[in-house]
This record gives C-alpha cells, sequence and structure tokens, in this order.
C-alpha cells in the first residue's frame, strides 16, 4: 500500500511537468468551461423564448373569442419543447428533434423546426457541449496522460529499479490509475461540485422533476467510462515495448471507437431499416382513413352504421329526434378511428426507429462510448424515448382537447346547425394548459439495460485485465 | 530527378511495402472509402426511389381529373372527381404539385444537409406556411451520428493517414539509431524529409484521388456537362487538402522533436480543426444569433374567417386581397358566385402576404448565421473542405434556402393560375391542363466560385505552413 500511494505521488509530480499535458487539461477545463457556459446561455434563451410563447399561445386560445367548437378545434394551440435543465450538460438530440407543433382536430401534425436546420453543414462537425467534452476529448487526455506510464519505467530503464526495490506490478499499475484518478478528480472537481451545488439548489425544473437522482447517475457513469479509459490506456502501456506503439494502438482505438464505429453502426441502420418518407406516411393514413382499415369501409359507409346504431339506441326514426347533435358524435367517432388509424402507423414507424436504434444498443455493448453517449443523453432527458414520451403526451393533450370540443358540440348545438351555435370563454377555460413531465430516470432507463450492462461489464473487464496481467508479468520484463 | 533521390524513392517504397501495419491501414482506408461510396448511394438512390414514387402520386393524381372530363360523368365519385378537376372552387386547394429539389449526380459522394432538409414538397393553392415546414420522417439518432459517405472519409479519416504514416519521419530515424547513417549522405537530412514527404504525399493522395475516380465514375458520368467542373473541382479539392495536412505535419516534423510529441501535436491538430473549433463555432453562432423557429410556428395555424355566413366580411376581405392583385379584380369578381370560396382563398393569400416578411426575417437570420461562421472558413481547412465539397454536389444549406425562396415562387404559380379562374368565374377546361404551373428553380451562379475562393483559402495556408516548415528545418539544421 505505501508502495502503491508513493508511486501514484511520483506519478503525479511527472505528469505535472510534463508542459503538452498540463497545457491539454488546462484547454480541457476551459472547453468544459466554455461549453457549460454556452450550453447555460442557449438554455436560458430558450426556455424564456418558449415559456413566452406558450403563454402567448394559451392568451390566444382563452381569448379566442365565441366561436364554435368544431371551428376552435381547427384553431388549435401549439406546443413546444421545453429545454431541460440538464441539457445544459448535454444537448443530445435537441439539435435534431423538432420543436414545436400544431394542435389541431383531425389532423396529427409532426414536430416542425428542428434546429440543425438553421446551420450550414458545420453543425454535422458535432456542437461542444460539456458532455462531448468528457466522453470525446477527455478519453483523448486520458491517453496523451497514461501512454507512456510504463514504457518510460521501461525505456529509461526505472522498472527494473523499481522492481527490484521490492514494488509488485500490481502496485505499480494500481499506483498509476489511482495517480492519473487523482488528477482528474482535481481537474473536474469545480464542475462536479457545482452540478451538485445546481441539482441540489432546487434548481430544477418543474420538466425534469428528479434532477438530483439523474446527477448523481450522470457522475457515477461518466467516473466508470473514465476508468475505462484510464485502465485500458495503462494496459496497452503495460503490454507495449515502446512509448510510440502505445500511442498509435491507443490513438487507433480512440479513432475506432469514437469517430468511426458510431457513425459506421448508425448508417448501417438506416440501410437495414428504412424509413418511409413523409409523404407516403401520410398518404397511408390518409387512405386508411379514407377506405377504412379493412379498405372496404369507406368515411360513408362508417357513418351510415354509426347512424343506424344511434337511432336503433335511442328508438328514434331521424337523427334530429335524437337529445343531441348527432353531427359531434360522428366528428368524435371520424376523430377516433382517425387516432386508431394513426396509431397503426405511428406504431409500425417507432417499431422501426426502435429497430435502428437497437443496433446502437448492441453495438454498445463492444464500444463503451456509445453506451456512455445513450446513457448521458437518456439522463439529461434529450434522448429518443423522452422526446417520444413527449410526443405521446403533447398527441394525448390533442385528442382529449379535440374530444372536449366536440362533446361540446354533440350536447349544445342541434343537428343541421352549425353557425348558430356558439361556445363562449368557459369551454375554452375547460382545457387545461399543457404541461410536461419527464418519466423518472430509472423508467428511462429500462431503454438502456444493454449500454448499462455494457459499462459495468467493461469496468469489471478491465479490472480482471488488469489484475491477470499484472500476476503475469514477469519482472525480467523489466 | 538525381540518383540519391531516386535511391531514396525505392527504398521508401521498400519500407512502405514491408510495413504490414502500414498496408493494412492503407487497405483499411480504401474499404472504408468503398463502403462511403456505396452508403451514399444507397442514400441518394432511396432519395431517388422516394422522388419517382411521388411524382407517380401526382401524376395518378391529374390523371384522375383529366379522365373525369371524358364524357358525362355516371358515379357520384365521378362527379365528385369532375367538380374537383373543373371548378376552381375545389381545385385551388385540393390539386397538389410536388415541387422537387433532385439530387445531383455527385450527392452521394457528400450528403451534407441533404438528409435533414425535404427536398420535395406537396404544394396546393392554400397558405404556403401551413405547407412549408413539415420536416421529413427522420431517426434523430441517426441524424446525429452524421454521414459515413466519402466526404467525411477524406475531411476525417485521411489527415489521420498522413497522420500515422508521417508523424516519425525524422523521430522515427532518431529513435531507431539510423540518424547518424542519414547525415553522412550527400543529400542533406531536409532534403531527405522532404522527399519522403513528397513520397508519401503522392501515395496517400494517389489512394484518396483512386477513391475519388470510383466515387465519380460510379455516381454519374463525368462527361455529363454538368458534371464536369465538379468533377474537376473534388478532384483539386482533395488534392490541396492532403497538401495542407502534409505541410502541417512538415512543419511539426522540422521542430525535430522525438515521435510521441510529434504524433501528440498532429492530433491535437487535427482534433483542433475537426472537433473543438467547428463544435466551438456552432454554439457561438447559436449564441450569437439566437433563432426560434417559435415565432414561425404561429404561421403554420390553419385560420379561416371569423364568420364565414357574415356576407359583409367575406367582401371586405376580398376586397382587401383585390387592392393587392388588381389584375383579378374582374367586373364580376365579386358577385355572389363562389363567394366564401373566394373570401377563404383571399383570405389566406393575405395571410401569406402579412406573415412573409417573419419568415423573410427568419431566413435572414439564418444568412447570418451561415455568414458568421463562413468568416472563420480561414482558420479552418477540414470545415472549409466539407463546405467545399457541399457547396460542389448542391447539398450545402444555400441550396435549400434558395429551394424554398423558388417553393414561394412556385406557390405564387399556383395561386395565380386558380385564383385567375376562381375570381373570374371560369372553370378549368381540359386544354388548361397542358398549361399548369411547373417547378422551376434558378441555377445558382456562384457555387462554383465559392468553392474555388476556399479552395485557394486553403492552398494559401498549405503554402504558408511549408514555408514555415521550410524555414525552421533549415534553421534547426545550424545547430
Amino acid at each position: 500500500m505505501r508502495n502503491l500511494l508513493s508511486i501514484a505521488r511520483k506519478e503525479i509530480k511527472i505528469a505535472l511537468r510534463e508542459r503538452l499535458v498540463v497545457s491539454l487539461g488546462i484547454i480541457i477545463l476551459l472547453l468544459l468551461g466554455v461549453a457549460l457556459y454556452g450550453g447555460y446561455l442557449s438554455y436560458r434563451q430558450q426556455s424564456r423564448i418558449i415559456t413566452e410563447k406558450q403563454e402567448e399561445k394559451r392568451k390566444e386560445w382563452l381569448g379566442q373569442g365565441d366561436k364554435h367548437p368544431h371551428i376552435a378545434a381547427h384553431y388549435g394551440t401549439f406546443v413546444f419543447k421545453p429545454k431541460t435543465i440538464l441539457s445544459v450538460f448535454d444537448f443530445g438530440l435537441d439539435t435534431y428533434t423538432g420543436t414545436s407543433i400544431y394542435l389541431e382536430a383531425h389532423y396529427q401534425h409532426e414536430f416542425m423546426f428542428r434546429p440543425a436546420q438553421d446551420h450550414s453543414s458545420m453543425i454535422r462537425f458535432g456542437e461542444l457541449s460539456a458532455a462531448l467534452v468528457l466522453y470525446v476529448l477527455l478519453p483523448l487526455l486520458i491517453i496523451f496522460l497514461a501512454f507512456s506510464s510504463y514504457t518510460k519505467e521501461k525505456e529509461t530503464g526505472t522498472l527494473r529499479l523499481l522492481l527490484s526495490q521490492g514494488a509488485s506490478y500490481s502496485s505499480i499499475t494500481w499506483g498509476k490509475v489511482l495517480a492519473y484518478s487523482i488528477l482528474l478528480i482535481v481537474i473536474l472537481a469545480p464542475y462536479i461540485a457545482g452540478m451538485f451545488i445546481l441539482s441540489s439548489r432546487g434548481l430544477s425544473s418543474a420538466v425534469v422533476p428528479d434532477v438530483a437522482v439523474r446527477t448523481v447517475l450522470l457522475v457515477l457513469i461518466y467516473a466508470l467510462y473514465i476508468f475505462i479509459f484510464l485502465s485500458l490506456s495503462v494496459w496497452v502501456s503495460l503490454k507495449s515495448a515502446t512509448g510510440r506503439n502505445a500511442l498509435l494502438t491507443l490513438l487507433a482505438c480512440w479513432i475506432l471507437l469514437v469517430i468511426l464505429t458510431p457513425k459506421a453502426v448508425a448508417n448501417l441502420s438506416e440501410s437495414f431499416y428504412t424509413l418511409p418518407s413523409m409523404r407516403a406516411f401520410k398518404e397511408g393514413i390518409q387512405k386508411d382513413i379514407r377506405d377504412g382499415i379493412d379498405g372496404e369501409t369507406p368515411g360513408p359507409v362508417r357513418r351510415a352504421r354509426l347512424e343506424k346504431e344511434y337511432l336503433t339506441r335511442y328508438g328514434v326514426d331521424s337523427l334530429h329526434q335524437l337529445p343531441f347533435n348527432f353531427e359531434g358524435v360522428s366528428m368524435q367517432a371520424g376523430e377516433e378511428y382517425g387516432n386508431m388509424v394513426y396509431d397503426i402507423h405511428w406504431e409500425k414507424l417507432r417499431a422501426i426507429f426502435h429497430r435502428q436504434n437497437s443496433m446502437g444498443s448492441i453495438a454498445s455493448i463492444f464500444n463503451p462510448y456509445l453506451a456512455i453517449q445513450h446513457l448521458s443523453m437518456a439522463l439529461s432527458a434529450t434522448d429518443l424515448y423522452t422526446a417520444i414520451d413527449f410526443e405521446d403526451k403533447v398527441e394525448a393533450y390533442r385528442r382529449e382537447l379535440v374530444r372536449k370540443m366536440n362533446n361540446d358540440m354533440a350536447q349544445n348545438s342541434r343537428y343541421g346547425e352549425f353557425y348558430e351555435y356558439k361556445a363562449t370563454r368557459e369551454l375554452w377555460d375547460e382545457i387545461e394548459d399543457f404541461s410536461y413531465v419527464t418519466p423518472s430516470a430509472f423508467e428511462i432507463l429500462r431503454y438502456y439495460k444493454l449500454e448499462m450492462i455494457s459499462i459495468v461489464g467493461w469496468t469489471t473487464f478491465v479490472v480482471l485485465l488488469l489484475h491477470y496481467s499484472n500476476r503475469k508479468s514477469k519482472p525480467i520484463h523489466g | 530527378m538525381d540518383k540519391a533521390i531516386k535511391t531514396l524513392i525505392r527504398y521508401e517504397w521498400v519500407s512502405f511495402i514491408r510495413n504490414r501495419f502500414q498496408l493494412l491501414m492503407v487497405g483499411v482506408t480504401f474499404l472504408f472509402g468503398i463502403y462511403a461510396i456505396y452508403y451514399g448511394q444507397t442514400e441518394i438512390n432511396a432519395q431517388r426511389e422516394v422522388i419517382k414514387e411521388i411524382m407517380e402520386l401526382e401524376q395518378n393524381e391529374f390523371s384522375t381529373y383529366l379522365a373525369s372530363f371524358k364524357g358525362e360523368p355516371e358515379t357520384v365519385q365521378e362527379e365528385q372527381n369532375h367538380d374537383i378537376a373543373s371548378k376552381p372552387a375545389f381545385a385551388w386547394y385540393r390539386h397538389g404539385y410536388h415541387a422537387i429539389l433532385p439530387p445531383h449526380d455527385y450527392a452521394a459522394l457528400a450528403i451534407g444537409q441533404r438528409d435533414l432538409f425535404r427536398y420535395y414538397y406537396r404544394l396546393t393553392g392554400m397558405s404556403l406556411h401551413y405547407q412549408l415546414f413539415e420536416n421529413e420522417l427522420a431517426n434523430p439518432v441517426n441524424l446525429l451520428a452524421g454521414n459515413f459517405d466519402l466526404s467525411f472519409v477524406i475531411v476525417y479519416l485521411f489527415p489521420l493517414l498522413i497522420i500515422s504514416f508521417c508523424y516519425n519521419l525524422y523521430s522515427g530515424e532518431k529513435e531507431n539509431g539510423t540518424l547518424p547513417l542519414l547525415y553522412i549522405q550527400s543529400i542533406s537530412i531536409s532534403r531527405i524529409v522532404i522527399v519522403r514527404l513528397l513520397f508519401y504525399f503522392t501515395l496517400i493522395t494517389g489512394l484518396a484521388l483512386l477513391m475519388s475516380l470510383i466515387g465519380l465514375f460510379t455516381s454519374g458520368s463525368v462527361l455529363k456537362e454538368e458534371n464536369q467542373l465538379p468533377a474537376l473541382l473534388w478532384i483539386l479539392g482533395v488534392v490541396i487538402y492532403n497538401a495542407f495536412w502534409f505541410s502541417l505535419l512538415f512543419l511539426i516534423v522540422s521542430y525535430r522533436r522525438n515521435s510521441p510529441f510529434n504524433a501528440i501535436t498532429a492530433a491535437g491538430c487535427w482534433l483542433f480543426f475537426l472537433i473543438v473549433i467547428p463544435s466551438v463555432l456552432n454554439i457561438v453562432v447559436t449564441t450569437r444569433y439566437p433563432l426560434s423557429s417559435t415565432e414561425l410556428a404561429g404561421l403554420t395555424r390553419r385560420t379561416g374567417l371569423e364568420n364565414e355566413n357574415d356576407e359583409q366580411e367575406a367582401k371586405e376581405v376580398i376586397l382587401e386581397f383585390l387592392a393587392h392583385k388588381p389584375e383579378l379584380a374582374g367586373s364580376d369578381s365579386l358577385i355572389d358566385n363562389n363567394r366564401l370560396a373566394k373570401a377563404y382563398a383571399a383570405y389566406t393569400s393575405l395571410k401569406d402576404i402579412e406573415s412573409q416578411h417573419e419568415v423573410d426575417r427568419y431566413n435572414g437570420q439564418v444568412r447570418k448565421r451561415n455568414i458568421l461562421a463562413n468568416r472563420f472558413h480561414w482558420i479552418n481547412p477540414a470545415v472549409s473542405m466539407q463546405d467545399v465539397f457541399t457547396h460542389i454536389v448542391h447539398t450545402d444549406l444555400n441550396t435549400f434556402l434558395r429551394f424554398q425562396d423558388a417553393l414561394a415562387i412556385f406557390h405564387e404559380k399556383i395561386t395565380d393560375f386558380y385564383f385567375r379562374k376562381l375570381f373570374w368565374n371560369q372553370r378549368i377546361h381540359r386544354e388548361d391542363y397542358s398549361k399548369l404551373p411547373e417547378f422551376h428553380m434558378e441555377k445558382s451562379i456562384d457555387r462554383y466560385t465559392v468553392a474555388t475562393g476556399i479552395i485557394f483559402q486553403i492552398t494559401l495556408l498549405t503554402i504558408l505552413f511549408a514555408l514555415a516548415g521550410l524555414v525552421t528545418i533549415k534553421k534547426k539544421s545550424l545547430i
């Protein structure tokens, strides 16, 4: 243990003497600061605008004046995707998911305006977020720190000296790992502390209720990720004859893990499971609504059935005699049919997304970078499943809104009349304002089992790897 | 070429051939290149398929309309079709026209923003802004990951290949103990380094050109007139970009430091050019010109007259619209025929006119962002190169902004066509179907000059680094 500590102390001293490493460390620190500041600025800008706009749209809805409920259902309202406070840390998919949606009767609009569309192709090089610094750049710093940890001892002959002093491989290896861990913790400490303070001071927005849990989990998985890279770097150094070889091997691994596989996996998944075009997707929905899901019950037939059903149920022989406006009932039935058709098509589409993403999840078992990227987005509530959850809740809100409008029309207006009836502010008030709350971290993590297995698996793997190699390494090596 | 240089090149070749690791890297890069070309082509072919499918939908739609003119309608459905085909009051918002931005033959080599922006729209006479902002379906996870196309291989991977071949050109000799042997040769050390660099430059650029040629030949005919200049610029760009990285490596090597130092510095440069600078710039651009599409979202709302049964209101709306379009203000525009349809048409057009300035302001902001980003091109050859590629294969942001402008013009053509009929109370005849509005987009005039300008910038930077390297290596050899 004494050995281990003194090796760690020596290692830290040497690292601090390396100007290149120190300056890279400072650059990374600066970048982290810039990333967080930039993330915070855009979070503030966006959430201010969204709150303003959401209030404006709410006012428009409430102040739309007296009108027929069906016209109001078409007038509809808008929902904007809120920025989550953790998006300051990891922008995730925010740049590529649509930000606003128009809710109206009959039509499921899609989310519009992906922020990436407001950029030149430079956006595809990535955006500087704190997460990017931590999972892309920090591994490189680790590589630069640790590639020569063993090779230098070998090249200068000090490994032999250390071993002759009675230090075991195990204490040397773990001493080095400990030293670099301490260095990184010192570098990152202010940020980790900052994150904890932010999350505990109740800066948690209404959107993400469990910021504290998420922060703890984020710190944990990043710690494991960094540990994996550290241990791997030390291991490669232990196994390499020269520093040059160690460095090249590690850089090649980094490129493979961080640059090549993520793109390749995403592209392959796209080739295996192709998405339909929006036009074909919408056309499919319209066709099924028009001709019926079985292709044999077009709209008029469905309406006739509904009419008959209501006439027999109420024992009357004309729609005028019904105690409510049949148009409202028919409208709602049409709406529900449309929803059913939409759900079927939407589920098919989601299944494709899901299959595409599961390729990424499987790949993450072999690539801890993918695992951390997915988990980090998930915990920051900027991943696909949170986005899907948001879309689902928005759609449920839309359906409720339209249903209330149709019901009101059925109850309060007469069959065959349209302009004669006008609903008032009271009805608009009945529709509550939309507010979104993300699912809890654990609910979202259910979608990321493979990624969690990957991180834990890799950690165990590197510990075993180092342990085994320490025992196998013979002093003669030096 | 003198004998010493020939010998040098021959031995360099021998050592290259014998180094399995280097051969493997070249082979792997080549395979990546082939995959990238294949991937790009499948993506673009999928888009071509979509376009074909859509054109069929449109043809079906219009052939139904045309068919309805033959003989008297018999079924209710036929009568309905004929109404939609011949009565402007229905036709103006039911007839859908597709505006399509077909991919350039070489778009497969640099997909750029083409997976993100829509390349087709179905437009009717209804409010333009109601139709303009729908997205194409896409998996955001894959959008974030980006495309593994040939431009990616060239911009990202080739520099790495160059680094791994050249970082130890000098230091390697020192570390292997062969340096003193070189010093006693008749040829100077700096010449040796330069010749070796040129050797690898030829080798790696040759590989890049081979891949580019495969890409260019399999993606479209190079002989077609519209392909000649892009193919030429592509090749020029590839050569200059590789030259840039070689000159940078030359500068690094010329300091004669040890191998790990060179490798770290070169990898650091790569990191700065390909990840740090662009990602920092992106966040600067985002915060400097905050853009909120929430402004535009409101424009997509489907609204109509407050009181459709209020005759006075309908009349006022029509009059207001006619003030904008005096050519439609015939003596009979206001007669009761189709008043509601006219009022609705007038209403959505007025709404478009009103909201156009908001859209313009928004697009102006996007352009400003683009200009700000472009201002930093000179410090970053990697991003500039990507920009050159997307420019020459028509997948850059500007192309899509111009497409949006062309859509607005097309929409106006469509509304003109139908509103003329609607407001003059005319029917649409069979003959009119041969004079339907057609989509047209102006060719960009400055696309290739912009690309050439950027290539020129990279060339200057290349020369600068090469000169700096030359000075350093000379200075250091005096010591």
